[in-house]
């Protein structure tokens, strides 16, 4: 998962370095009417890309990016069919966004869409891209829209009584379902706004502890819409899912330990949010103790018998927390597995479930369910 | 995500203008169920809201996997660009199709030499989709590069792009009464240009590794990594940023783990003509680390590394530790292991009278080698289990462990102030040091007999009682007590004095060896939890046992903790 976010902020969202308007002119050919700001792109330039902007009739209303060596052109072309307005019968035009060659663009394929339809209405009201003068008209509004774009994300263009809003959505990846066993917990404020009723019924029982089953219940909404609350509040970044916190569960550590020391920013965070009481902080002595005991065979209550944590000022559930939501620790689940040759449990035991699952699926508190899968011999538990 | 291409597209254009001469896939499945997607329940009602949204929707190029929507004539417009934009990398982005090619100018061989300038630009595109990510475009466009300079080659060779341009244009302008589709037809049934991209798509949708011989005289090898790793990890993108990682991290100690029987070996050797390669495979083991397999084979260490390069590229081996008894093992945390994944039966293939979920769940805690074997084992049993682990190894079932050491001198952690202490680091042989090594070194005996009792001494420097002999002779005789405060004020000189302090709290500390060993290791920074325990060995040339005696002795300042080397785990755990 952290691998995939680097790569992913390799290729950054870079700002819009221009927006230019052309048009397809009854003698001139295709050409940059309006452009913010002027002369970004050459007119040779522009000539060698012209059929990707000014395009055949069967690519109208595409969404078009051409990369180039320098930019990135964006485009969305467009025709208006009118015999009696038009010399050439149509008009075609195309308002472009240019980037950067190696910036993301894709958030801002429906701003370009949006923004061209909303040409197009002005155009068709009141001849407003053919009458003349482009030039001085569109350029206010073009450089308003990169402005405001570029440093808020959004822009609203008010002309008479309506307004179009425009607005850059950051296109993210669509989040894994959500499962019964697994515990949203905050990692930013829910941002204050009108939330639906299901999330402003559920989001008070998200605390880090409680499991999405158990949310349901508490909160008293159906399950599944739970789990589509807290998928979209994970999608939207302020949730994120860790594994039911129980004193018989297993952590490994993971090479991004290390970063406890070297990164000092790192370190406060962890010391502040683990601490027992804020105002006596654990030393980090103690805390990178815990986590390096944390390995497959010792549970936490070992650990706590071990290390006695609040001695230590240490809250060991916000600990195994911090750790998780870090990368620094990971759980590592028992799967059980039937190896006899028939049994009715194959399904239910084949290795796919991990115990936490299996426990929520049936209602049994797991230590009990561990007891007696050990005792039976036809079943492993791997560990992984 | 899905790497492979929706569809491989040629096109020409010259003085005659421009055509798409093939593209592959060209069957268009006749849609049965017309737009079944689309079909709307005649149920529900208009939504009255929508009405003001703009009604058309993101329109989709890709049906089923394939290209739709493009007649020939507009994707030959699209892909004959202008002479600006040749020979170097075109990219474009159309609905949720992304196309990638690099456009090649090449000049045509003339036979009659009537037309003097006729270039021609060729241009062989690959449609994908447009969530491709940006390392797979490049690679991509790779592909389509070196697809170029071979056709610029042939043509110049023996006018093999006039050749087939010629074929396949004859053979659209006939056939163009029964339709496009067969042209194509008659195309890829003469034209070998034609059928060599077929057998690029379907190698780059089936396996990723394109083995082609162009005009049967031009061997061209593609390997896509995003794909070909596919098959022994699946469901796991490896990006070649990743492979890069790995094999930047690679050390002579790590050793190469084949992912296929040595046998198959003439399957790979192809790739690549050369013979040290082959040499190298003979004297491979999974045992050997690089090192050692540079020096049986004769090659130097670097052109061992390239070569584990290549063959970890082109998803040949893996990189691992060697196997030997000390090695920890777990389980590998998203190993497919479950009653109906095939790995099951393949191992019991594999190995008659084992079941994989028996051997595999005696890894469910950290297990070594040695601990598994028992003197009392039969030496068959011995290289069985040898076998199962390298099997186990070779499907990413496994995850191996180290022990990584971190300095924590005091509550608060170490005082970071790395700048000071490299600088002392830089400049420790001064030669006041070197005075006070020979102070000390006199009392090694009374020290030793101190310390017999206790723990024994780590490092047993052999050249001890010869050094001595020497220093005997001009040694101060000092008492033994200041002399021990001097010595450990100047091995230690450079540490802060809070950390100063807490270090001598250990007993270990009386002991010269061991302190000498441990400033040493310190201020070299092994124990930041940048180097495993295996690392730090190979070299500092240490013993396992004596590195391990100074962690036990040194504990109270040293934390260690297992986990995997970040650099050969990618290919076991996605982290």
């Amino acid at each position: 998962m952290n691998l995939k976010s680097k790569r992913d902020g390799a290729r950054k969202e870079g700002p819009i370095r221009c927006i230019f308007f052309c048009e397809f002119h009854h003698t001139a050919g295709p050409m940059i009417s309006c452009q913010v700001p002027e002369n970004y792109i050459s007119k040779e330039l522009f000539d060698s890309i012209s059929v990707y902007i000014i395009t055949k009739a069967e690519l109208q209303r595409s969404v078009i990016t051409v990369t180039l060596h320098d930019y990135k052109i964006l485009g969305f072309p467009v025709r208006i069919d009118d015999k009696d307005k038009y010399v050439r019968n149509a008009f075609h035009f195309n308002l472009c966004f240019v980037c950067d060659s190696d910036a993301r663009t894709v958030q801002f394929e429906t701003v370009v869409m949006k923004f061209s339809e909303y040409l197009v209405a002005r155009e068709m009201e009141s001849n407003f891209l053919s009458e003349g003068k482009v030039n001085k008209k569109l350029a206010p509004i073009l450089t308003q829209v990169k402005n405001e774009l570029n440093n808020k994300g959004e822009c609203a263009l008010i002309e008479g009584a309506t307004t179009t809003h425009l607005k850059v959505c950051t296109i993210r990846l669509d989040p894994t379902p959500v499962m019964d066993h697994q515990v949203p917990i905050f990692i930013r404020e829910l941002p204050e706004q009108q939330w639906d009723l299901t999330t402003q019924q559920v989001t008070p029982f998200i605390d880090g502890f409680n499991h999405v089953a158990k949310i349901a219940v508490l909160s008293d909404v159906e399950n599944n819409l739970v789990k589509a609350c807290v998928q979209n509040l994970v999608y939207y970044g302020v949730v994120a899912l860790i594994p039911l916190f129980q004193y018989g569960n297993v952590y490994c550590t993971t090479p991004k330990l290390k970063m406890m020391v070297q990164d000092i920013d790192l370190q406060q965070k962890c010391l502040n949010y683990v601490a027992k009481n804020p105002r006596q902080l654990p030393a980090i002595r103690d805390v990178f103790r815990m986590y390096a005991a944390m390995t497959r065979g010792t549970t936490i209550r070992d650990l706590c018998v071990r290390f006695n944590p609040s001695n230590l000022r240490i809250n060991e559930r916000k600990l195994v927390q911090f750790g998780v939501l870090e990368g620094i620790i990971r759980r590592v689940q028992k799967y059980p597995v039937i190896v006899a040759e028939y049994s009715d449990l194959h399904k239910s035991l084949s290795g796919a479930a991990s115990l936490d699952e299996l426990c929520c699926s049936i209602g049994v508190a797991s230590q009990q369910l561990e007891d007696q899968l050990e005792r039976d011999n036809n079943v492993m538990l791997l560990w992984k | 995500m899905e790497v492979s291409p929706l569809c491989i597209i040629l096109v020409k254009s010259d003085s005659k203008g421009d055509r798409l001469l093939f593209r592959y896939p060209f069957q268009t499945q006749h849609n049965n169920e017309p737009s079944s997607t689309r079909r709307k329940n005649p149920y529900t009602l208009p939504v009255v809201d929508d009405l003001l949204q703009s009604p058309n929707q993101p329109y989709s190029n890709i049906n089923k996997e394939n290209l739709t929507g493009f007649t020939d004539e507009v994707l030959s417009s699209l892909f004959a660009v202008k002479t600006e934009l040749c020979n170097r990398k075109f990219e474009l982005k159309v609905n949720d199709v992304r196309f990638v090619s690099h456009p090649t100018l090449l000049q045509l061989r003339n036979k009659q030499e009537k037309e003097d300038e006729s270039g021609m630009l060729i241009n062989i595109v690959f449609a994908l989709q447009a969530l491709a990510s940006h390392s797979v475009v490049k690679c991509y466009h790779d592909l389509s590069k070196r697809m170029g300079i071979v056709l610029k080659y042939e043509e110049k060779r023996c006018g093999y792009v006039s050749e087939q341009t010629q074929l396949m244009t004859t053979a659209h302008d006939d056939g163009y009464t029964n339709g496009p589709s067969s042209a194509f037809k008659i195309i890829l049934e003469k034209c070998s240009l034609a059928n060599n991209i077929k057998k690029m798509y379907d190698d780059l949708c089936t396996t990723g590794l394109v083995n082609l011989r162009i005009n049967r005289w031009i061997p061209l090898s593609f390997c896509l990594p995003q794909k070909v790793h596919q098959w022994h990890m699946r469901g796991k993108i490896v990006e070649p940023e990743d492979i890069d990682r790995c094999l930047s991290a690679l050390r002579p100690y790590h050793s190469l783990l084949l992912l296929h029987p040595l046998h198959q070996k003439n399957d790979f050797t192809s790739l690549d003509g050369s013979p040290s390669l082959d040499r190298m495979l003979t004297q491979y083991s999974p045992l050997k680390n690089l090192q050692t397999l540079a020096a049986d084979s004769d090659l130097t260490l670097t052109h061992v590394f390239e070569l584990t390069a290549h063959l970890v590229y082109w998803a040949k081996a893996t990189v691992i530790f060697p196997i030997c008894s000390t090695n920890k093992y777990v389980i590998s945390p998203n190993a497919p292991i479950h009653l109906n994944s095939p790995l099951v039966e393949k191992f019991s293939d594999t190995f008659p009278g084992l079941n994989l979920i028996r051997v595999i769940s005696e890894f469910s805690l950290p297990t070594s080698l040695g601990q598994k074997c028992n003197p009392l084992c039969h030496p068959s049993q011995q290289s069985q289990l040898v076998q199962t682990i390298i099997w186990l190894l070779q499907h990413h079932l496994l995850l191996q462990l180290h022990t990584y050491i971190q300095y924590m001198p005091t509550d608060n952690g170490p005082l970071l102030n790395k700048g000071d202490h490299t600088k002392k680091l830089l400049t420790s042989p001064s030669p006041r040091s070197s005075t006070v090594m020979l102070n000390y070194q006199p009392n090694v005996t009374t020290e030793r007999t101190e310390s017999e009792s206790g723990a024994s001494t780590v490092s047993e420097t052999p050249e001890i009682p010869l050094t001595k002999n020497i220093i005997l002779e001009n040694a101060s005789f000092t008492s033994a007590e200041d002399d021990k405060q001097d010595y450990q004020e100047e091995l230690l000189l450079d540490f802060p004095d809070e950390e100063r302090t807490s270090i001598f709290k250990i007993p270990a500390t009386n002991t010269p060896e061991d302190l000498k060993l441990f400033a040493k290791l310190c201020r070299k920074e092994y124990f930041q939890g940048n180097q495993h325990v295996e690392e730090i060995m190979y070299i500092e040339n240490l013993r396992r046992s004596q590195l391990l005696q100074l962690l036990d002795k040194f504990r109270d300042v040293l934390i260690t903790y297992e986990t995997e080397d970040p650099a050969i785990a990618m290919f076991s755990c996605s982290s």
